[in-house]
């Protein structure tokens, strides 16, 4: 599979298809990857791919120091490939300003990743080209798909509020969560603006919560659930928990699951007569 | 003064400390992590680990901080001091790379004035520390100039010698009034010469080759080659013993407030931001290069003394695998071309 | 110990609209005591603060010599700039300082002195400025040249007048190109050009310098034509500051800290620092 990852990234620099491509290369340590950015064929070899490829490389895509090296070919998984829908849709990407090159995915991280034990995308949804066997995504039903909410809401809104309360109080507010993650690209973030200031930038008890749960909120609906905001956390909080009940509170209220398709309408500013209205009390 | 400490008195030193009126904060297990927090009991205490999660730093620089307040009524402001931070406490098993960053960081805080919330929490806190028996692959104190059992910035250094014992050796007068206090827990000190467990932790570059080409290269490719992954957040800076960058803001209703002292990072694309909108570091790679050389030639050239420690604490929760003892390497290579 | 980050308490007792956005405040110390003991040196700048918006960073614009009072003149941009032009005589606002080096004044005596100064960069000169002009008989020729874009924009209009009326200084005021008034009477024409025409002698002289990047930039390649050295060139630099002690690590160019290594520089200290402002 590497091989054939190495010559497909040097045919389309040699082509001049594209003038880099993101990719992922070996770590600091065996158990680690890195992000590379390869821009001359003969540095193809620097890539990789193995059980440790764990980042969302579409991130990239919003930075001005990737952007400005050209147009890029972007090694994605199945779950990276969602968060390229979801860029289309928002109109943050045009598709012919990037070659997407997709690798069918058994898992990564080691332990298994959180994300990878309910996978329905091994193979990506969306691609100019595919690295590996390209076989039929599963469909995995709705509770096996939010398992890992299973503990957290076995517990009620008194042991919640405990729970995410002490998680909280870890926060040393970095924004890794928010720099790591593709969706989180506005060029001046609520929590940086300052007239007024919205979201306290402090890391105490309500500016670690307003910022976590406004983060959270501003993901409702469009967050394909990649983790990498929970992988990057300095301070281990759970993240990917908040977000991915946010997404079960999505998929449950307005049928929808974003990232799955180019064809599909935004939950977040689409209006249906049939959309409940349950809050309204 | 040299004494022995066997792990089956971890208790009695513990109940001591409390009797004593210390507040302890030990390494604890916390799911995936270690981390040095608050312990009241001394089963809680994890020393097997490499290096704790967080660094001994937020204990006298705290991530947020009152460092004012005050009432206002009508166009009349009353301030007031913030009190009591200075708690009277005892950090247990630190390692010798963590105590070491106070010193360096004594420095900044006491430059020509005194940061009194900075200083009165030295005052207040006694450091025990922990010699290493063990490093992983991103250690790099040796490359500093330390050792995984250098003495300075303890009070106390404790050091294995056997699977349960501890050789402790008071560094400072503070250690040893603490030794002092709870002179029943620890004993005699052992016979001959023992053998202490400590790692080995290769150099991995040259240190005195990095100022002279820091001094040549505020322009070069590597800044901003090296940089492309990062993700400008402030993961590094925050995890890191020796940095210390922070900002004021002011947090208040309509009829009183705080003015807050907040870690900053100088990986932030908005840290040097005017109002004005220009950025003299408007890309990730000046950023980049605002760190290594803050902490390789700003601060020795200001303090002579390195602001960085080699604990590799930036490197282990980097989202993006920036390794600093990598650029360091890298910079060692060129330098000697 | 002292707490190096506690304000003193001012309040405001006289403010100056001097031009769109900008305004200057007189403030006294509202603690009697700490505005006797309070003493600062030209060049010298503070943290300003409104309680609840928080801090920013203006110099000092009045003169040491000016014991009852100091100045600061700032420009309506951000937040606590905002809430700066919301108060009111009678109201108190924090300040900090003096932090920062000096200008050097006294290494100046018996020469001649010529100031430059663009917009909203006159407020850092007017201290110096008055200064110098308090203490008159120290200094040979005094030549001021300061513009701005457009009329309007020129600050300190009434001590523009009062310089003006003075037969011990020369004062040349100009505005941009398309910033003239039918009432103007001063030149027209950018800074560094004015300059160039006014040709300052730079024998014995010092050329002070204070103005945005761009006319600092066009400037001092004029002065250098002119035949000044650029150890007789000074100016002040600006960077984001926090603490304006040394601590924040926020304000340093290359290794010069603005906040204790500056806001004073000499056109040869700028010369050997990295670009990085």
């Amino acid at each position: 599979m590497i091989e054939e990852l190495r010559k497909k990234a040097e045919e389309l620099l040699k082509n001049d298809t594209v003038k880099v491509v993101f990719g992922y290369g070996e770590g600091s340590v065996p158990e680690r990857t890195r992000p590379v950015f390869i821009t001359k064929p003969e540095d193809v070899n620097k890539l990789t791919w193995n059980k440790y490829c764990v980042y969302n490389l579409t991130t990239y895509l919003k930075r001005q120091e990737t952007r400005k090296l050209g147009k890029p070919a972007i090694i994605v998984k199945g779950c990276d490939a969602r968060t390229i829908i979801v860029l289309l849709k928002e109109c943050q990407l045009k598709r012919e300003d990037v070659y997407i090159l997709g690798v069918t995915c058994d898992g990564v991280g080691d332990p298994l990743a959180t994300k990878c034990k309910a996978c329905d995308v091994h193979t990506p949804l969306i691609y100019d080209d595919l690295v590996g066997e390209k076989r039929e995504n599963k469909e995995i039903p709705f509770e096996e798909r939010y398992a890992e909410l299973d503990d957290l809401e076995k517990l009620d809104e008194k042991e919640k509020w405990e729970f995410w309360q002490k998680q909280f109080s870890k926060c040393i507010k970095c924004y890794a969560c928010s720099n790591m993650c593709p969706l989180c690209f506005c060029d001046r973030c609520i929590v940086e603006k300052n007239q007024p200031q919205w979201i306290d930038s402090s890391a105490h008890a309500r500016g670690n919560l307003s910022w976590n749960v406004t983060r959270a909120y501003h993901l409702a609906g469009r967050c394909i659930n990649c983790e990498e905001c929970q992988r990057v956390c300095p301070v281990d909080i759970p993240l990917n928990l908040l977000n991915k009940k946010l997404a079960k509170e999505a998929e449950k209220n307005f049928d929808y699951r974003p990232g799955y398709s180019v064809d599909d309408e935004l939950a977040m500013s689409t209006y249906k007569e049939e959309d409940s209205q349950e809050f309204f009390k | 003064m040299e004494k022995l400490l066997n792990k089956n008195k971890f208790d009695s030193l513990i109940a001591g400390l409390k009797e004593q009126g210390y507040k302890t904060v030990a390494p604890k297990k916390d799911n995936r992590l270690v981390t040095l927090e608050e312990i009241q009991d001394a089963s809680e205490i994890s020393l097997d680990h490499v290096i704790t999660n967080n660094s001994i730093k937020e204990f006298f620089f705290p991530k947020t901080e009152k460092i004012l307040s005050y009432t206002i009524d009508k166009n009349k402001v009353k301030m007031e001091e913030p009190k009591g931070f200075a708690v009277k406490s005892v950090i247990f098993g630190t390692r010798p790379c963590d105590a070491f960053s106070l010193p360096v960081m004594d420095k900044v805080f006491n430059w020509d004035c005194s940061d009194k919330f900075w200083v009165e929490r030295r005052e207040a806190i006694t450091i025990v520390t922990v010699s290493c028996d063990k490093s992983d692959s991103y250690c790099f104190c040796t490359s500093v100039g330390l050792t995984p059992d250098a003495k300075q910035g303890s009070d106390v250094l404790l050091t294995k010698i056997s699977n349960d014992e501890y050789l402790v050796e008071t560094v400072t007068e503070k250690g040893k009034n603490l030794i002092k206090e709870l002179d029943s827990v620890f004993s005699d000190p052992p016979s001959g010469t023992p053998k202490r467990q400590v790692a080995t932790v290769k150099e991995k570059f040259d240190l005195k080759k990095i100022k002279p080409w820091l001094d040549e290269n505020f322009e070069h490719d590597v800044w901003d080659d090296f940089s492309n992954k990062c993700i400008g957040c402030g993961a590094c800076t925050f995890v890191c013993p020796t940095c210390h960058c922070f900002d004021i803001v002011d947090e208040c209703t309509m009829t009183k407030g705080d003015r807050v002292k907040n870690w900053d990072g100088c990986q932030f694309s908005m840290f040097t931001m005017h109002t004005s909108g220009h950025n003299p570091r408007s890309t990730q790679g000046m950023r980049w290069r605002q760190r290594i050389m803050h902490k390789f030639k700003y601060y020795v050239e200001k303090f002579d003394s390195t602001l960085c420690v080699g604990c590799g604490r930036c490197s282990r929760v980097c989202p993006a695998d920036m390794n600093i003892s990598e650029m360091l390497e890298l910079i060692d290579t060129e330098a000697g071309k | 110990m002292d707490n190096i980050y506690r304000p003193y308490l001012m309040t405001i007792s006289d403010t100056t609209d001097e031009a769109p956005g900008v305004r200057t405040f007189r403030l006294n110390f509202s603690d009697e005591e700490e505005g006797k003991n309070f003493k600062f040196q030209t060049g010298q700048f503070g943290l300003y603060s409104v309680f609840g918006a928080g801090e920013s960073t203006f110099c000092i614009a009045s003169s040491p010599t000016r014991e009852d009072y100091i100045e600061c003149t700032f420009r309506e941009a951000g937040r606590v700039t905002k809430a700066l032009r919301e108060l009111n005589i009678g109201d108190t606002i924090g300040f900090r300082g003096p932090y920062g080096n000096v200008f050097p004044i006294d290494k100046w005596e018996d020469k001649n002195l010529v100031f430059i100064a663009g917009g909203i960069a006159l407020p850092p000169l007017r201290s110096v400025i008055w200064n110098c002009l308090d203490l008159r008989d120290r200094y040979k020729d005094v030549t001021i040249i300061y513009g701005a874009k457009t009329v309007d924009d020129l600050v300190y209009k009434h001590e523009l007048k009062e310089w003006e009326a003075r037969d011990d200084i020369n004062l040349v005021t100009t505005v941009d190109p398309g910033g003239e008034t039918p009432e103007w009477t001063g030149k027209v024409g950018f800074v560094p050009t004015v300059v160039e025409e006014t040709a300052p002698d730079s024998n014995d002289t010092i050329a002070i310098v204070c103005g945005p990047p761009i006319m600092i930039k066009f400037t001092l390649p004029v002065l250098e034509k002119l035949g000044f050295k650029n150890d007789k060139v000074y100016t002040t630099l600006e960077n984001r500051m926090k603490c304006g002690l040394g601590k924040c690590g926020r304000c340093n160019i290359g290794c010069t800290y603005v906040c204790k290594e500056g806001p004073v520089f000499t056109a040869e200290e700028i010369s050997k620092m990295p670009d990085e402002f």
